[in-house]
């Protein structure tokens, strides 16, 4: 038996949004689309290094579960998503939000599947290349999305066994 | 409620004290592209849990845009941490938490921060500005229990689950209701109110 109590803060934000001025929100949204269009050289270099880490770190991935090595490529990984957008190819925020997911799964399981893991990294150049056709990588993301699917229900039900 | 993008009303969001926080350089450029676009002016941009608890115990923080930081975690620490640490107004301070993902075991975890919303990245302006506009105008009450500080995460009071109350007030009006039950069925028939006269 727990006791609560409420509180009811009145913040600051909702007057200050109410202030005179301030931008229409259809001006508001094409300046930030603007501002993000303008980092989109960064972005991609980043993102391109972040991928060479991860062919990297796939290179030298043992056969066998180790957690270490799955939880640095997840690292590597995690840090991808969202930046597709930004950059033009917003397949690669599905594919590396589907990468996360299996290594996730596998840390789970404590299992290791180098071709799920390698399917994914070479998906992640793949998605990248500049002119990729959208119809491919439409076929891709959904072949990942199987592979993910393999291990999703075994790791949901081992999770829930741990509960 | 979606937010429409062409819509010409106005919002003003630059004089709000804005802590941003994420540890990836891409991250963060990304977000701040995004709340310059919208018109905030006041930035704390904080790449660690440390300069974010610096900057949460010396400004005052209108609000608070939060990576998870993945696969640490850290950011829902972060969360918590303001919420149980810093004196108003900024334990109060309206707080979205974005993540690039989260792991099966960081799920509970997410929910039991104290963020007021979670949105997954990628951010989209459109998306991110519905958000700061819903939980400025929401208002939603703060809950204080043992196990939880942050905004009361109920979108709907349909009162405890079966009936069954979990809480120490939960119980007191069971029983208030049940001794009230009780009275009325001793009382005797002869005190029921006397029908009205329609002569």
């Amino acid at each position: 038996m727990s006791s609560v109590r409420f509180v009811f803060p009145k913040p600051r934000l909702a007057e200050l949004l109410a202030m005179p001025g301030g931008l229409p929100v259809a001006e508001a949204v094409e300046r930030a689309q603007a501002n993000l269009e303008s980092i989109k050289p960064t972005c991609t270099a980043e993102l391109l290094a972040l991928l060479e880490l991860c062919e990297a770190g796939y290179a030298t991935l043992r056969d066998g579960f180790d957690d270490a090595a799955l939880e640095g490529i997840y690292a590597i990984a995690v840090k991808g998503i969202g930046a597709g957008e930004v950059c033009g190819a917003p397949s690669v925020d599905v594919a590396l939000t589907s990468f996360c997911d299996l290594l996730d799964h596998l840390r789970t399981l404590r299992r290791f599947d180098r071709a799920a893991v390698g399917v994914h990294v070479q998906a992640w150049r793949l998605l990248m290349s500049p002119g990729a056709p959208q119809a491919g990588a439409e076929q891709m993301l959904e072949g990942l999305l199987k592979v993910r699917a393999r291990y999703a229900a075994e790791a949901a039900a081992a999770a829930s066994d741990a509960a | 409620m979606a937010l429409d993008a062409s819509s010409r009303a106005r919002f003003n969001l630059e004089k709000a004290s804005i802590l941003l926080l994420d540890d990836t350089p891409m991250g963060m450029s990304i977000l701040v592209q995004i709340v310059t676009g919208l018109g905030a002016k006041q930035l704390h941009r904080c790449t660690s849990i440390e300069m974010a608890q610096e900057v949460a115990q010396t400004h005052e923080i209108d609000l608070a845009v939060v990576d998870a930081l993945a696969p640490s975690g850290q950011g829902y620490d972060f969360v918590q941490w303001l919420r149980r640490e810093t004196q108003e107004p900024n334990c109060y301070a309206p707080v979205l938490i974005t993540t690039a993902h989260t792991p099966t075991g960081d799920i509970v975890r997410a929910r039991d921060a104290g963020g007021h919303f979670i949105i997954k990245k990628p951010l989209a302006p459109i998306v991110l500005l519905e958000r700061i506009i819903w939980v400025a105008r929401a208002s939603r009450p703060f809950l204080f229990s043992g196990t939880y500080v942050g905004p009361d995460r109920r979108f709907r009071d349909d009162g405890p689950p079966d009936g069954v109350g979990r809480r120490r007030e939960d119980l007191a009006k069971a029983e208030a209701e049940a001794k009230a039950q009780a009275e009325r069925e001793a009382e005797p028939q002869a005190e029921a109110p006397p029908e009205r006269s329609t002569g």
